[in-house]
């Protein structure tokens, strides 16, 4: 409604005022929910990161000796000389140790290298075998 | 340990057939014989590694032995003898000693004459098995093998 000078009614710009006001508080508490979900996803996907890296980092291969498979633990910095003692010990008695090896690929793996320059990935099979076979009279 | 073993006659017939026609009387070679992880004191299974060979001794095929290790695991199954032929005389030599296919207690190594041209048996064969201190000692056939 407008007055005969042309203003408007002091209750109805209140009015509008009161909506305005009304309005802008739902769209902040809107936009802190919208925040708060943004936080919440960063901080699953942070999650989902550490996750995988610490998968990356310590992780699970399975090892064949004679026909048994043994799952072992490993982290990226230990060595293959490690890996293959836990094994020896899981497999034995051993009585000759210096006659395995841990072979991935069809490739023998070099003791001193760690799980990581040794290219082994989750759930990789290494095989426990003698390096050579061999017999002669 | 002291495991007797039950091996089908005609297993040691497809052994001595693999002597006869891989080795030809000029060379050395091997057989394995397998059990299941259920049964293992069934022998299951006479397999022929690819070796090369020549008359006084063989060396496996490395590739083969990767797979098989493999096959081995995905079946079930575990060696429990290795069975080679000499040209003359059965024993364990050094090398038989030291590069085994498995090098646990119990595991047993039969050694057959004559490169396998004498009769289907156990004939001046010799059985040796690997004891708890890594080192090989003799035993007699019929104490770890019976056949049915």
């Amino acid at each position: 409604m407008t007055l005969e000078n042309g203003e408007t009614p002091p209750n109805d710009g209140l009015a509008h005022l009161h909506k305005a006001e009304h309005d802008l508080e739902k769209a902040i508490e809107k936009e802190r929910e919208a925040e708060r979900e943004i936080a919440n996803a960063e901080s699953e996907i942070k999650e989902a990161i550490r996750e995988e890296e610490e998968e990356a980092r310590h992780f699970t291969v399975e090892v064949p000796y004679d026909g048994a498979r043994k799952k072992f633990e490993v982290r990226v910095e230990e060595t293959v000389k490690q890996l293959l003692d836990k094994a020896l010990i899981a497999f034995g008695p051993l009585p000759a140790p210096h006659t395995l090896a841990l072979f991935k690929d069809g490739k023998e793996l070099s003791d001193p290298l760690t799980i990581k320059e040794a290219g082994i990935k989750p759930h990789d099979v290494l095989l426990l075998r003698p390096s050579t076979v061999k017999g002669g009279a | 340990m002291n495991t007797l073993y039950r091996l089908e006659r005609g297993m040691l017939e497809e052994t001595f057939r693999h002597f006869r026609e891989c080795g030809a009387g000029r060379e050395e070679c091997q057989v394995l014989w397998l059990a299941s992880w259920e049964k293992p004191d069934v022998i299951a299974k006479v397999v022929h590694p690819k070796h090369i060979a020549g008359r006084g001794g063989f060396v496996l095929d490395d590739r083969w032995l990767n797979d098989f290790w493999m096959e081995l695991g995905d079946t079930n199954m575990g060696i429990r003898f290795q069975v080679h032929t000499h040209p003359t005389e059965a024993f364990h030599s050094q090398t038989d000693d030291d590069y085994p296919i498995i090098h646990k207690p119990g595991f047993l190594s039969l050694v057959i004459p004559d490169f396998g041209l004498g009769p289907v048996g156990f004939k001046d064969a010799y059985l040796t098995e690997i004891q708890a201190d890594g080192r090989w000692q003799e035993a007699t056939i019929p104490s770890r093998l019976v056949l049915t």
